[in-house]
């Protein structure tokens, strides 16, 4: 398939995903500051996870209506929600022909609320409506890739966008724990699962023995939920190995390589090296190391060979300068 | 008594598709939508309308509208009320648009190579060689089956005689044909029964035979052609358009950074490397599609492509330098064309004429501005056009200027009466002008998709239909019998 769609399908995929995260991420925060009376304290909160997200540099205090709408409608941050509904139809309009039309309409229909005034007032007035709008979008979109497009090399591409992504998010969710200046406490414990919608399947498995290293465990380590680290970084070995036709175990490029390593890494630790490593740590490596399998894909598979070899010249030039 | 939605009907002077020029009965092929429509309500016309309007919206069935801040997309209205053409008048029809791209491609082969037409006398030479659109990199290239315009979209509109005429011819990149597409799936759709009992010919195949129209072309016969479509992206006016028919056709869409050009061979970019296509149906300019050959800041077309074309390893469709058939300009002279090579009369005749470059012509031109339409040669989208009838005597003296400063861009026409139709406005139903554009496909046969696209100015007493100026469209039927 064409390079471009190719990178046009992935990314698609990543800002449908990336959507989907924070609405949760700020619908459950936004739940549980609820009952916090003391308003220092909710500004505090939110400050630090925009910069968790990085994000500190696009804030405009004087336009901002508050650190949720900067979150939700940003113009100026790319990874707002509204700009990542805007991205991800940009990318589908590149490669409508690629799409079925069910996941078209649906992303369109998304797309001219987020347009119009509708989706601030829908969250001025009924938020629980419009994070659920917001998740039921996605959820719909998955549905309708996997029920409706061919799984061929198109839908390779649009599961690595989302398993990169979703990696990327769990890391995050599990990350604000360790960043916390307290030892966190069971609210923060079972937020960092409900933004993971990992609540109900974690307490099936361990009981309701809710401690930072069984939930740490749980979202690093289960073979079996979907939105666990191990759970997606497996998905993205064995699309990658899917695209090229290369057996499992071995490798034919970087992203292939990195992907097993990384693969291995989650697959022969434990909990416990992680948290004698430090948790923030392990999990800052793999955030690295999954944005390195991104890069990979993009130079294996979208920029073509003479690209990439004038790149390369590019930067031994600079080298021996 | 007229029922409740024609109640207040007027057709006034002009040709009504629907009565003709009386004022009473609906034409015989107009009867049963007649009676169909007549049994709505207004609540329902304006349930109706909604639905289909909301349908496009969601659908994306959208064109970009230039100039604006965001590049909005916006819907191409639709009108619910179709416009019936009967068998015996679309042959008509039919035979005039095949007489003509036939003499069309005929004039482009003969001006690129031996020039007859020119040195017999029968056209100006200087007209052609004036024409920003004659591109003298084509002389003596022969192109794949000496076919120059593979896809052609004629405008068509009829007098207040209900005569049909020929307004212009669009030889480069046509658009409008997914919309007659999607009119038709829509008009299903919303009002399913209005088709009833009324053997309207299907439109559907039209992407198969523009895909063999295509195929047909290719330099490679030892396998299946790689055909492409080639847009100049997302923020162009027809890029819905050009999605759409890639997906009908199932070939990729290919932007200018997807190709390259390789000694004399275009490939496209893919995830397993370099894949040479044969046939490009390009929805971009000639001045857009090498920077190496014409203009050097494109960056949406591909360097080397033209190189390729020239050594016949690459067909596009169109080919190259159509543009100067449908100058408006060489438009006045299609009806000598035909006479030249066909030897027949012309069955669509043109408006008339007044080409600016003719001193008579001018001065008519320039006294009688106010009754007449002044249209730029070169321009195509309803830009820059001049209608006496509308304008004020200070944008009258500016068009004279820049008439008598260069005369050979512009001609004029009388102010055709356009024929009107029965069209929904908010819950009454009122006559407005409407115009028709044919597809014609010329490969290994030419083919017509039955009907075209109905193009309508929805402003009350407008002239003009195009889609950046106001206007929407209808679904277009032919009847079978």
């Amino acid at each position: 398939m064409l390079s471009r769609v190719a990178d046009n399908l992935y990314w698609m995929n990543r800002y449908v995903e990336r959507a989907e995260s924070l609405a949760r991420m700020v619908e459950v925060n936004q739940d549980n500051l609820l009952e916090l009376d003391d308003n220092i304290e909710v500004d505090r909160f939110w400050l630090s996870s925009i910069h968790a997200f990085h994000a500190h540099e696009y804030i405009d205090h004087e336009k901002e209506k508050s650190a949720e709408c900067f979150f939700l409608f940003s113009d100026s941050w790319p990874s707002s929600i509204r700009n990542c509904i805007f991205s991800a139809r940009e990318n589908a309009r590149m490669v409508r022909d690629q799409l079925s039309e069910e996941i078209w309409v649906e992303l369109n229909s998304i797309y001219h609320f987020f347009r119009s005034k509708d989706a601030e007032v829908s969250f001025d007035q009924t938020p629980q409506q419009f994070f659920q709008k917001v998740i039921r979008f996605s959820l719909v979109f998955q549905g309708l890739s996997d029920a409706t497009v061919n799984h061929d090399e198109g839908w390779l591409f649009m599961s690595l966008g989302k398993y990169l992504e979703r990696a990327d998010q769990t890391s995050r969710a599990l990350d604000a724990l360790t960043l916390k200046e307290k030892k966190p406490s069971r609210k923060d414990l079972i937020a960092a699962l409900r933004i993971c919608s990992a609540l109900s399947a974690f307490r099936r498995q361990y009981r309701g023995e809710l401690s930072l290293r069984n939930v740490a465990e749980f979202l690093l380590f289960s073979q079996d939920f979907p939105r666990s680290m191990r759970f997606a970084i497996r998905r993205i070995d064995s699309n990658l190995h899917e695209l090229s036709g290369v057996p499992s175990g071995n490798f034919s490029n970087e992203a292939e390589r990195l992907a097993g390593s990384a693969l291995a890494t989650v697959n022969f630790t434990n909990i416990d090296a992680v948290l004698t490593r430090g948790l923030h740590l392990s999990l800052d490596e793999l955030q690295l190391s999954l944005m390195d399998v991104g890069q990979k894909i993009f130079e294996t598979y979208v920029m073509s060979p003479l690209e990439l070899q004038n790149v390369n010249d590019d930067q031994s030039m600079q080298a021996q300068q | 008594m007229k029922p409740a939605p024609f109640e207040k009907y007027k057709t006034e002077n002009f040709f009504d598709e629907m009565f003709g020029n009386s004022l009473g009965e609906p034409l015989l092929h107009y009867q049963k939508i007649f009676d169909r429509i007549s049994r709505l309500t207004p609540v329902e016309i304006a349930e109706k309308r909604s639905h289909a309007d909301s349908s496009f919206l969601e659908h994306g069935i959208t064109f970009t509208v230039y100039g604006d801040e965001e590049g909005t997309e916006k819907i191409f209205p639709f009108d619910l009320i179709p416009r019936i053409i009967p068998r015996a008048e679309w042959e008509i029809v039919e035979q005039g648009l095949t007489q003509r791209i036939l003499a069309l491609n005929l004039f482009l082969n003969d001006i690129y190579h031996d020039g007859k037409i020119l040195s017999d006398g029968v056209i100006p030479k200087e007209i052609v060689y004036s024409s920003p659109n004659y591109k003298k990199e084509m002389v003596g290239i022969d192109v794949p089956k000496d076919i120059y315009v593979h896809v052609c979209g004629s405008d068509l509109i009829r007098d207040e005689t209900g005569a049909y005429y020929v307004l212009e011819d669009n030889a480069r990149c046509p658009s409008g044909v997914s919309y007659l597409l999607e009119n038709r799936q829509i008009m299903k759709r919303t009002f399913p029964q209005t088709f009833q009992g009324m053997s309207v010919r299907s439109v559907e195949l039209y992407p198969e035979i523009l895909l063999s129209t295509l195929e047909y072309l290719s330099p490679r016969r030892s396998q299946k052609p790689v055909c492409v479509v080639l847009t100049p992206g997302i923020y162009n006016s027809a890029y819905f358009e050009h999605t759409f028919l890639a997906r009908q056709m199932g070939i990729e869409i290919v932007e200018g950074r997807d190709l390259i050009a390789i000694d004399g061979y275009v490939y496209m970019r893919t995830t397993h490397g370099l894949v040479q296509v044969d046939v490009i149906y390009r929805r971009l300019d000639d001045d857009y599609l090498d920077p190496l050959f014409f203009n050097k800041d494109s960056t949406l077309g591909v360097a080397g492509l033209m190189d390729a074309y020239l050594k016949g390893n690459v067909a596009l469709a169109n080919g190259i330098g159509t543009g100067v058939a449908d100058d408006k300009v060489t438009y006045a002279y299609v009806p000598e064309m035909i006479q030249y090579y066909l030897g027949q009369d012309p069955i669509l005749p043109n408006v008339p004429t007044y080409l600016c470059w003719r001193e008579s012509d001018r001065n008519h031109v320039l006294e009688n501005l106010e009754n007449l339409v002044v249209k730029p040669a070169n321009e195509s989208g309803g830009y820059g056009l001049l209608v006496g009838t509308d304008s004020t005597k200070k944008e009258r003296e500016e068009y004279k200027e820049r008439i008598k400063s260069n005369p050979r861009d512009f001609i004029a026409q009388p102010i055709v009466s356009l024929s009107r139709h029965p069209t929904i406005f908010e819950d009454t139903i009122e006559g407005r002008h409407v115009d028709l554009r044919p597809f014609i496909l010329y490969g290994k046969d030419i083919d017509i998709v039955p009907g075209g696209l109905t193009r309508v100015a929805l402003r009350k007493d407008s002239l003009v239909v195009n889609s950046s100026q106001g206007g929407g469209s209808k679904d277009t039927w032919v009847l079978e019998n």
